[in-house]
């Protein structure tokens, strides 16, 4: 087990540096100088040489490189060429934003597409049920996120009035609170918080986590199909089970094993999604940071917003493949 | 436009291929044949759309008519589905927008093909340090999801037509890389590769005539579906303004200049978004049926 672990994190390693270096070659070879970005057309020569120099980035290609990837490995991401804060500050600050859209859109992905999937599945054979199912799913995986975004924000802030139309809510004064003990102090704030992150984090959640359902929703479909058509379901019929026994006993346990490999693609689909949801809900996040970041030359920014993402996805899939081996007793650690 | 006629081909003579219905089941046929029939009839009329704008489009896209501005659908006649802050149809800009979406769509994924399975089928076929090396690369591209890769090429590069399609081209040529190669790996175990072998057929042609057309059809199916993923990936990045720049209308860019004005005006976000929703359905229920067609044991029946 544990050389299957370190076997896996040594995989993973080349792999972070390759997608590191695809980064930074790219974002050097951007078209649009940072100074010039930053002070504007009007800036003297003198200035913009200054401003380069400042930056670094007067040094050759290679030294950045090495310093960039070396400062990376120490979770050093620089400074922020526009406001110069710390990077790493800044992701920090970002993250935990990120982190609950994700957190809520999976949680309305799973209660949505996991029993549209089971009974989309189940009842393949009653077109009535199955057909109605799979044009959801089929509308959900066509519907460009930021569209649905959209659709929800004519409707429920501006027509409505029901919900926010930009924001995040205040998930630093209540992770503050948290920190500080306040929680306990006074409770009452804490929870008017809270409020305010649900408020601003439900058409977001709704938006994202409907078109992750759908997604959810074909693949458990598609794991379902596979468990049912296995020997042990047929066997478990030719016992004389009642179908409900058979589908709660048999069917959903074994399902889970393939639902779960799903969670890294899942991950990786969610993270692309918050970038464009967090542009439309003009939440602060990660997603939104790094196309901010990008629109402003903030080379250190961009870099470390993407290297963080990918830092995510391969940790995921890490984590999948070794929970996997967990949870399915067949899988030989190799 | 030599490219997206080009493109048509697999899928429209895959639908074309399927074999009649038995007429004494009317029900199953529709079950069955409805969803491509749906999704090839919209996909064509999309294509045609983008093909033939300068003659379907009622207006200019470009034209701004100063007396209607910002104006509903249905309001000034000559605008059936409204105007935008400049006096623009947003019909006509639609009409012509199909052109990027789908230009996009189908070069990015014969760029994607052509280069992945070939590779994929070398690797494949040949194993050895060749497969290590090609699919560590994948595997490297692939820790990126497809529109955060295209995001990072496409802005080094530059928004422009040939730049979108490289970037969606590259990220998703890993897909096929990794298609290829399982699909390779199985059919040079079957019994007609050993078979082409005992007759003395070379490494290269075991490839090209006898293991890719085995794997064609499957990859045809997908490529289908990665179609839908390459309009909908254009789309975002349009959106984020990283695309096409205006004024050369995409349904991204009109959607994402319409957001300004969601609150007065939210019928330039709805169709330019109806638009970009109907051409990713159209291939994804063309895919998603060829698929089942493939794969019998996931179908209802």
């Amino acid at each position: 087990m544990l050389q299957y672990v370190l076997r896996r994190i040594l995989v993973a390693v080349p792999m972070l540096l390759g997608a590191m270096s695809i980064v930074f070659f790219a974002m050097r070879v951007l078209p649009g100088d940072p100074c010039v970005a930053m002070m504007g057309d009007q800036a003297t020569t003198e200035a913009l040489a200054d401003c380069t120099k400042n930056l670094g980035l007067n040094r050759p290609l290679a030294v950045q490189y090495v310093d960039y990837l070396w400062r990376s490995v120490r979770f050093d991401f620089g400074s922020s060429f526009r406001q110069g804060y710390p990077v790493s500050e800044y992701i920090a600050r970002m993250f935990p934003h990120t982190l609950v859209l994700v957190t809520a859109s999976a949680i309305v992905a799973a209660l949505v597409g996991i029993p549209i999937g089971i009974v989309s599945a189940l009842k393949r054979r009653s077109p009535l049920i199955d057909y109605p199912l799979r044009i959801f799913a089929l509308l959900g995986l066509s519907m460009p996120v930021f569209w649905l975004g959209i659709l929800l924000l004519i409707v429920f802030s501006l027509r409505l009035d029901l919900f926010p139309l930009i924001g995040g809510g205040d998930l630093d004064g209540a992770i503050h609170m948290i920190r500080t003990g306040e929680v306990f102090t006074n409770p009452g704030d804490f929870l008017a918080a809270v409020g305010d992150v649900l408020h601003h984090l439900t058409l977001p959640a709704v938006a994202l986590g409907f078109t992750l359902a759908a997604t959810v929703s074909r693949l458990s479909r598609s794991a379902m199909l596979e468990v049912i058509s296995q020997d042990y379901i047929r066997t478990a019929r030719a016992k004389g089970q009642g179908e409900r026994t058979v589908v709660y006993k048999h069917a959903l346990r074994n399902m889970m094993v393939p639902l779960l490999t799903i969670i890294g693609l899942f991950v990786a689909i969610a993270l692309t999604g918050t970038v464009l949801t967090e542009t439309v809900f003009t939440r602060p996040g990660l997603g939104k940071m790094l196309v901010d970041a990008i629109g402003a030359r903030d080379y250190p920014l961009a870099q470390g917003a993407i290297t963080v993402f990918t830092m995510i996805i391969i940790a995921v899939n890490l984590g999948v493949d070794m929970l996997y081996a967990v949870v399915d007793p067949r899988v030989t650690y190799r | 436009m030599a490219i997206v006629q080009n493109a048509t081909v697999p899928e429209l003579t895959a639908a074309g291929a399927l074999p009649e219905a038995p007429s004494r089941s009317l029900g199953r046929a529709v079950r069955r044949y409805g969803p491509i029939a749906i999704g090839a009839v919209l996909a064509l009329a999309m294509i045609v759309m983008a093909a033939g704008a300068p003659l379907i489009a009622p207006l200019s896209p470009s034209a701004q008519f100063g007396d209607a501005v910002l104006k509903g659908p249905g309001a000034v006649e000559r605008h059936a589905l409204g105007t935008d802050e400049f006096g623009r149809d947003i019909l006509s800009r639609i009409i012509w927008g199909a052109r990027v979406s789908l230009q996009v769509g189908l070069a990015s994924v014969i760029f994607g093909f052509a280069l992945g399975v070939p590779l994929g089928i070398v690797a494949g076929v040949q194993g050895g340090w060749i497969e290590t090396g090609v699919m560590r690369c994948a595997d490297m591209l692939m820790a990126f999801p497809t529109l955060l890769l295209a995001l990072i090429i496409v802005t080094a590069l530059g928004g422009s037509l040939p730049n979108e399609i490289l970037a969606i081209g590259v990220a998703l040529t890993p897909n096929f890389v990794r298609l290829s190669r399982s699909l390779a790996l199985t059919i040079r175990e079957q019994d007609y590769i050993v078979a082409a072998r005992a007759l003395g057929s070379g490494q290269l042609r075991v490839m090209a005539r006898h293991v890719f057309p085995n794997a064609l059809y499957a990859l045809v199916v997908v490529a289908t579906l990665y179609i839908a993923t390459a309009i909908r990936t254009e789309a975002g990045l349009s959106f984020l303004g990283l695309g096409i720049p205006p004024p050369t209308p995409s349904w991204g860019n009109i959607l994402s200049e319409g957001r300004q004005y969601i609150k007065c005006c939210p019928w330039i976000t709805t169709f330019s978004g109806l638009a970009i929703m109907l051409a990713v359905l159209a291939f994804n229920l063309v895919g998603d049926a060829l698929r089942d067609l493939l794969d019998p044991r996931l179908r209802g029946e």
